[in-house]
Parts: structure tokens; sequence; C-alpha cells
């Protein structure tokens, strides 16, 4: 292949250019426990204290800053995550968008941090409106978690150019981690924190402070279990025990349901609330596909009659079947029953060591 | 360094002897004291001679001076005991890194002999540290088998000490001597009593002689565990005894090199419970193999001979390997899983996923190449072969549940092979890759010689503009990557040839991948990995390093690796602004910038992203050959590396937590 020199190879020799040796074992090492604990630690678990991951808390702070209390106006989504971004979270926008939306959806917090104007997305899995068209400001629980922090409650790094303050931590007022949950994956580990009731946390709280000896048994007295913002139904107490006496356990969740008389003689299943994290349309279809390959029967007819005032999932069945086999095979063939695979993992020492809690 | 030459610890001191002329043609001058009868000063004189040979050229007997060369005098040590341990009279040895870096070895052997030798006339423990080519090893009764790649002994690292003393505790006394640089400084003492015999040998390296003199104990420890799999049931503990640096492990494995193979399986799925291990003997040639497969897509066969790592492997694996594929080709044919002679199963299927370790000991072990690190005896050939036909067949008869897992691993591995090459030949046809037409992303150079090309892998987002407009386009070349690469772990080959972020890098550096690749083929003799200090620049570390370990390994074994070393630090001082690669010069850099004066201000700031940089700052700190600094990769233990990228990388995730866990404390540079 032709191509033009107008230089000696000598020239580009260089033979004194400085080379130092470094082993690939050594090299590989460094390099994976930078990237395992930037991830574990600044992306993917909450810090046991106020229970966010360091973008929510940098949305959290960033829009405290702008004034942006439940009290206050909404603003522009965009103005939020610009500010964010340029003040403290050097990553992409959609990050960021993504996790302040997460914070405002009804369906995924079991007490939303960011009150919200305009289409968050929905539990059906549509994508919410674009940052230029949403409004948002601090919900009231928010304020809790931020109130106070200007009375030195808090520590504080620089951000990432050195030019401002952020909080290590918000003095959060609630156990947020163990009120709305967290869920995470990190490297060689994940994290997945169910949502509890505020008032029962607190109840439990009082216990402890009132008696810090107090033992499992005492605290469930205040804590049944965990409560989910889709509601739905908890079968069984063994896995919330064992999670909550040894950080892991399984909770199996089912869909609420009633049977409901129609035309002559059927029977049809009402489905009004979801397990947590299930995608409804996701759903509807895998059913719809069991039935069509004949996986579940009895199944006549199938319709989402959600509205405005609430969800309602209709599932007719045919004249003979019966109502119970047809929804045990749900069951146990659909989402409609789903695990919840407890794993209470979060940082605690000041963000610097994973701990199961 | 053919002949066998190390320490005597025979249990006759009569049976010292020095060897004859056939050395002297190796080593001159080493070979003065042969002439030597009673004489006590002359003799003095010409033993010093001996051992200034090796101070002289320390190259030649223990490889180098680096740090390697220094890990060697240790294991000359401990190859001594090891061989009392052949014999059959050491059960434990211990190895302590002491503070200032001395090492101390004990074993509980019988000692080193301390009666008068006959041809010198000194004690056997002087001749033994002060005359190379001492040993018990060379005529017969001492020891039958005995390992060691130099094989120099305990003389050469005397020689290479700033001081030694050895304590050999043997017919109920303890036996001192002390020496300096070879010199004895102490002639051979009793300093007290004891109820054991063993020796104690405790060193301190010259620093005169070596450019660094710090012990690490990983790569100690590494080689000793080694040691205790290949010698079944020898208790081995490493110590270090250095402030701040408090560890110990005692190993003893009394599965043997079977417990090895588990070791190195560690972290993958094995296919099958338990590890296949065969053994057999001729004359005085013994071999012994283990192994498992499991379910990674790569092959890890570790040979030794006379417990000498054999890294190039040489007749023992050749055996093995000719006698595998063999023995599966019938086994498949016999249980109909191969239907007819012309179904064959390669051996490169047969290999893959498979753990082997193969130990073989020989009376006259012959090590070749240009590292003697391949072993040459070609009737150690037949040995092993003869065991894998014989013994492997029997065990697959008798468990055709394992048969029949292994056959399955090679016919999938044989399909997934295939289908790896017809996606590489559709991609070929696609782009015209045999016509040279590289890809989009390359921003290629003027240069064609490779000796003189560089090729900086540049993560996209960030820095392949600055890289481009900053650049030397004579000679370096800048491909840009978007987004996450695959992790080729946790891939099999035809994945690879269809990774849209993997192709461009194949196609740009134009040598191939896995068992094609062909170094003489490469486009580039630099291949600098340069990526941002966050999150994402070390992932993208990880896995470029995973691709060119799995697929490329002569690129590594070349040295033709290398890690960008970009600055840390910008300082600014009013409109001065300068850069620090490291911690320490900040300091420095931000003292000279305040020139004594406390209150001026420099303002300090880390870079994050090589996308802060202007093109022509990232020429200046990063790129310009005259003035940045390069980090080559080197490779000194592959099998450790294996390890570590099937924990790092690999499929299991409950030993990368571990690891995690382990090392979360050494992460200095955490981005969040």
């Amino acid at each position: 292949m032709a191509h033009n020199r107008d230089y000696k190879p000598e020239d580009i020799l260089f033979p004194n250019q400085v080379i130092t040796e470094n082993e690939l074992i050594d090299e590989m090492e460094k390099s994976y426990i930078e990237y395992a604990m930037s991830v574990i630690v600044g992306r993917a678990l909450p810090d046991v204290r106020d229970g966010l991951k360091p973008v929510h808390r940098r949305i959290l702070y960033a829009m405290y800053e702008d004034n942006l209390t439940s009290d206050r106006p909404f603003k522009k989504s965009a103005t939020c995550v610009g500010d964010v971004l340029g003040r403290y979270h050097p990553h992409g926008d959609a990050s960021v968008y993504d996790a302040m939306v997460r914070l405002a959806q009804n369906f995924s917090m079991r007490y939303m941090l960011v009150d919200g104007h305009g289409n968050f997305g929905s539990v059906d899995g549509d994508p919410p409106a674009a940052y230029r068209y949403t409004e948002a400001r601090l919900s009231r629980i928010s304020d809790e978690m931020l109130r106070d922090i200007d009375k030195d409650t808090v520590d504080w790094d620089p951000n990432f150019d050195e030019s401002r303050k952020e909080p290590r931590v918000l003095p959060s007022r609630f156990p947020n981690l163990l009120v709305n949950g967290s869920s995470g994956i990190a490297v060689g580990m994940a994290t997945n924190i169910p949502p509890h009731n505020l008032r029962e946390v607190i109840g439990a709280c009082i216990c402890v402070l009132d008696n810090p000896e107090a033992e499992l048994p005492d605290l469930m007295e205040h804590i049944k279990g965990p409560d989910f913002p889709t509601r739905a139904i908890i079968m069984g107490r063994s896995g919330i025990r064992a999670a909550y006496a040894t950080g892991r356990g399984r909770v199996v969740m089912r869909a609420r349901h009633e049977f409901e008389e129609f035309g002559h003689d059927r029977t049809r299943i009402i489905i009004t609330e979801l397990p947590y994290q299930v995608n409804k349309r996701q759903l509807i279809r895998d059913i719809a596909d069991q039935v069509k390959d004949k996986r579940i029967d009895g199944i006549s007819d199938l319709r989402d009659e959600t509205d405005r005032n609430g969800m309602r999932m209709v599932i007719e069945l045919k004249k003979d079947a019966n109502p119970q086999v047809v929804l045990n095979r749900l069951f146990a063939q659909t989402a409609l029953q789903s695990t919840f695979a407890i794993n209470m993992l979060a940082l605690v020492d000041d963000q610097k060591q994973p701990k199961i809690l | 360094m053919q002949e066998e030459n190390k320490t005597l610890m025979t249990e006759e001191a009569d049976e010292v002897i020095i060897p004859e002329v056939e050395t002297a043609a190796l080593d001159a001058d080493a070979h003065l004291e042969e002439k030597v009868d009673t004489a006590y000063d002359g003799s003095q004189i010409q033993v010093l001679e001996g051992l200034e040979a090796v101070r002289k050229r320390p190259g030649m007997y223990i490889g180098s001076t680096s740090t390697s060369g220094l890990h060697h005098l240790v294991y000359e040590i401990v190859d001594n005991a090891i061989d009392e341990a052949l014999a059959g009279y050491c059960t434990a040895i211990t190895v302590t890194i002491n503070e200032g870096d001395t090492i101390t070895v004990t074993d509980n052997g019988r000692g080193i002999p301390v009666d008068v030798q006959a041809q010198t006339g000194k004690p056997a423990l002087e001749v033994v540290y002060t005359v190379l080519h001492a040993g018990g090893k060379f005529g017969g009764g001492g020891y039958k088998v005995s390992g060691g790649l130099h094989g120099v002994g305990a003389s050469v690292v005397n020689a290479l000490s700033e001081w030694l003393q050895v304590r050999v505790h043997r017919n109920g006394n303890i036996y001192e001597m002390k020496f300096a640089r070879g010199h004895v400084v102490q002639d051979m003492t009793v300093v007290g009593e004891t109820d054991h015999t063993g020796t104690e040998v405790t060193f301190k390296p010259d620093p005169v002689m070596f450019d660094d003199t710090v012990y690490n104990y990983e790569t100690l420890h590494t080689r000793l565990r080694e040691e205790a799999f290949l010698n079944a049931g020898l208790s081995i503990t490493i110590s270090d005894a250095r402030p701040g640096k408090e560890k110990s492990e005692a190993m003893c494995y009394a599965g043997g090199i079977r417990e090895f193979v588990t070791y190195q399986n560690k972290g993958k799925t094995p296919l099958h419970n338990e590890v296949i291990y065969m053994s057999g003997k001729r004359g005085d040639a013994m071999a012994e193999i283990a192994l498992q497969y499991n379910d990674s897509y790569n092959e890890n066969i570790i040979s030794f001979a006379n417990n000498v790592h054999t890294p190039e492997g040489g007749m023992h694996e050749e055996g093995f390997k000719r006698a595998l594929t063999a023995v599966l080709n019938a086994y498949g044919r016999k249980i109909k899983m191969l239907k007819d002679e012309n179904d064959k199963i390669s051996g490169d299927d047969c290999r893959e996923g498979l753990t082997c370790i193969i130990s073989v000991k020989l009376t006259d072990a012959q090590f070749e190449g240009q590292t003697k690190a391949k072993l040459g005896n070609a009737e150690i050939r037949t040995l092993v072969s003869s065991i894998i036909m014989d013994k492997l067949d029997t065990y697959l008869e008798e468990n055709p549940g394992v048969g029949k897992t292994v056959l399955d691993k090679a016919l999938t591995a044989a399909r997934a092979r295939e289908a790896a090459k017809k996606a590489r030949e559709s991609v070929r046809r696609k782009t015209g890759l045999e016509g040279g037409q590289m890809p989009d992303k390359l921003q290629d150079c003027n240069e064609r010689d490779p000796s003189l090309c560089e090729i900086y892998i540049v993560e996209g987002d960030s820095a392949a503009g600055s890289a481009i407009q900053g650049r030397d386009s004579r000679f370096q070349a800048i491909l840009a990557m978007w987004g996450k690469m695959l992790n080729v772990e946790k891939a099999r080959a035809d994945k690879i040839y269809g990774n849209d972020k993997l192709y461009p890098l194949i196609v740009a550096l134009g040598a191939g991948i896995g068992t094609e690749f062909d170094i003489e083929k490469l486009r580039y003799h630099k291949i600098i990995i340069m990526a941002d200090a966050d999150v994402d620049g070390a992932h993208i570390r990880t896995l470029l390093l995973t691709f060119f370990f799995r697929y490329m390994r002569p690129l590594i074994d070349h040295g033709y690796v290398y890690s960008a070393v970009p600055p840390l630090y910008k300082l600014t001082r009013g409109k001065t602004q300068r850069v620090a690669y490291s911690d320490e010069e900040r300091d420095r850099i931000s003292a000279e910038m305040r020139g004594g004066n406390p209150n001026v201000r420099v303002e300090i700031n880390r870079f994050k992203g090589l996308g802060e940089m202007d093109p022509h700052e990232l020429w200046e700190t990063t790129m310009d050959p005259e003035k940045r600094s390069l980090r080559r990769i080197t490779l000194d233990d592959a099998s450790r590396a294996d390890q570590i990228f099937s924990v790092l990388m690999g499929e299991q995730v409950e030993p990368r937590k571990e690891w995690i866990e382990k090392n979360a404390q050494y992460a200095v540079n955490i981005d969040i």
C-alpha cells in the first residue's frame, strides 16, 4: 500500500522514552477493585443512615438548594436535572432523570420523595414524559429528610470540581432505608430491601429507644412485615422472619382478587392489586399467551378495565371452569404471584464497607 | 546450565563430590579449587574467586537481579529443603520474611553434614556454602531426583547475600556458621545442644547486587503453595513478620496435585465432582496427572518436571495432549457419541474447560528452550501417554456419567468452533476484512512498520476527539471504543467474532484471535490502553485486559500491551499551570509553586476524564514519547493470572464477593 513518508524512521524511534513495568495481575486487581468499590460505594448501594444512593441524595439536596420544597410551586424537571449534573453528579443526564422519576412514582415508592407533576410513567411500564415537559418539587416527607441540614448536622464533602460542598448523608428524621426500601445491583453483591409502613417503623424505633435490648419478637410486634406501595398480599411469615433475623429471606406476594358472578351462572376473577414491581401490561400479555398455548385452561376473556377509579383487571372464566383451580394455575404460572428476595445490604461505617444488616 | 549442581545434604560427608572437568567448560574461573589439596590460605582464596564469579555475573546463576532474581534466592534454599523431603527425611518447612526483608528458611530434615569433607579438608557445611557445584546429587546415593531450574544452590545465595547465617541441628548439637558476601566471618562453632535435626538459614540479600530488596509475600506464597501441592503431605508455612504486614499461612495438602486441581478450579463450576487422578512409573521416572473439567471455555494445563514449573510445556504435555485426544475419540466411538472414523474431535476441543496438573519426576531432566522452561526428555512422552491411554480409558469405562459429560463438553466446543469459523468467515465476507479495510472507529497512522507504530485504545465518549487532534499522525493511531464492551470471560468464541465492540479492535490489530492469533501480522507493537480515571475507565481496562489475556495472549507475552499514564492533578497558580502524576509529585510541585510563600493560593484539581484536557494538553502530558511515561504490562505467573481472571470476571459470584471484601481496603481511587 502506497503512503507518503516525509520523515525518517529514526525520527519516530524515541529511544529515550520512559517505560515502567507493571505485572498484569497487579494492573488487573487495581483496576478491578477501583471499579468494584466505585460501583458499590458510589453507585449501587444505599447508605444505611438515609437509605439513599448518591444520585438520589444529590437530587434531593440540589432541589433543596433551589428552594423546591413542598410549599413552593413546581419547577421544570429539566432545571433539576441540569443542576444535579452541573453541581454534583458528573454522569449521564438519563441516569439522573431516571432516578428522579422513580422517586416520584407512587407504585415504586411507598412514600414518594419527589412530588411530580405530569406523566411520570405507570405501572404498565409506560415511559415518563421527557424532562422538558414534567415538573417537580420535593414532597412533604422529603422536607423531613432535609430539615436542619444547615445546622451542622452532617458531614460534608467537596464536589467533583471542588467548587461546592455536598452532604455525605442527609439528616433524615425517619429511617428511610426501611421505609422506602432500596434495590441495586453492584459488583459481586446486590441489595433488595422492601419498603415498610412509616407508622410501624416509627413504632419499632420508639420501642428500641425505650428498650435498647429489644429483640426481634419485640420489634415484630410493631413491624408485621413489608408494606408495598402496590399493596397486595404477602403469603406466610417465615420468609419475613428469616429476612429480619438474618438479612436474607424470600417473601411471596400475591395479587388481591375477588370473584364476581355475571351473566348466566358464570364467574370472573377481578384483580385489584398487583405484587410489587410487576408490570401490568406484560402480565396480561403473558396470561394471554399462556391461554393461547393451552397452558392455562378455563379462561374465556381477559380485559384491563383500569381507569381513574383504580386498578381492575378482569379475567372471565368459561362456564365449566372451577374458579379456584384457574386462580391457582395463574398464581403458579404468572407474575400474579411473585417473590421478593430480600437481601438487606447497605453501606455502614461511613460508606466504607458494605454490610448485611 | 545443564548439570545438577545443588547443595548437598547427604547423610555422609564423604559423598560430597566436587565435579571434575565436565563443568569447567561452562564456568572456567569457578573451578580453580579442584587442584587444591592442603594449603588453607590458598584454598580460601580460590573458593572466593569461585563465588566472585557469581557476584560478577549474577544473571547466569539466578536469571536476573530484578525482583524475580531476589525471590529466586529463597527458592534455592527452599528447593534444598524440598530435596530433603523428596528423600523422605523432611516433613515441615517454614519460610519467614523478617523485618528488614531478611529471609529465614527452616526445615526439619537431617541437617547439612558437619563432618570434615575429605577432598577439601573443611567441614561439609562450609563447602556447601562456599563452593559452587558442590552437592550430593551428582553421585547416585544421595538423591534420586531433584529439581532446581538453575540448580546453583546455597553457595550462590551466600555469594549474593550481604550476610548469611546457618544453624545446623545435628548429632545433638547446634552448629553455627556466618558469612558475609560469601566470605566466612565465623567458622563453624557449636553454640548449643538440641533434641532434633534440621537446618535454619537466615540471609539478607545484598543491596549492592539487587535493584530492589523488598520481598513480595504474594509472590513467595504462590510459589510455596505450588510446592506444597506438588509434595503431598509436606507442610510448608510462610510468614510475613514485617511490622504492619504480619500474616502467615500453613499449607499442607494430603491430596497433592488433586487438591491443586481443585484449587485451580476455584471460582469455576466443575462438570464432574471427582478430580481424576492417574500415576505411573517406569524405571526411575514417574508421572502423576490430575484433571477435572469445568464449564469455562479455557484450557489450563500446568506442568512440572522435578517440581520445576515448565511454562512452555515439553514432552510431558505433548504426551498428555496426544493421548487425551486419542482416548476421548476412541471412547466417543465406543459409546456411539461419535458416529464413525471421520467424526473426530480435535485436541483443542478435547481440552476446552480442562484444568490439569502434570507432574513428572526423572533422574536426568533436560530443559530446553530460551528460558529453560520446556522439558526435552523424549522418554517421558511415552510414559505420560501410556498412563493416560491405560488409566483414563479405564476410568471413563467405570464412570460413564463423567465420560458422557466430558464428551458432551468436547462436542459442544467442536460445534462452537465450527460456528465461530462460520461467523468469522461471514464477517470477513461482509466487510472485506482480508482486503485490508479498516473499521471507521480507527484513525490510522501513516507509518506501516509495526515496530514503530502505536495504537491508543480510547474510551469513545470522552477522549477520542482530543486524542485524534492531539496525536502525532506519523505513528500514532487512535481506536475509539464506544460503550461497554463484552466480558469475554463469560462468552464463547463465536460470540466474540460477532461482537460489534470487539470486532473493530480485532480488525485494527490485524493479527486474529485465539489459536489463530499471528503475532507477525500485528500492525502495532505498542497497544496502549488509555482510559479515564473513573469507574467506567477502570471497568473498560479490566475488560480489555481480560480480552488480551484470553484471546491475544502473545501480546502480553511479548510486552506489547501498555497502559497510558495520564496526569492525576492540575495545579494552578494565577496563570501558571502544571500537572502532577502522583501524590508526592503534587505536593512537591505545589511547594515549588508556592516558592516558600505560604499565603499563595495554589489550586489543585483532580483530573477525572481525559476529555477534560485540550488536545494539546493530552499530547504534552500523556502521548508525547519525549515527555510521557508508559506502563508496560508484564506477566510473571500465568496460572495465578488465570485464577484472578476467573474470580474477577467469571460466572461465579461468591468468590468475587470474597475477593472484594478482602481487598476493599486497598481501593485508593474511588469515584463517586
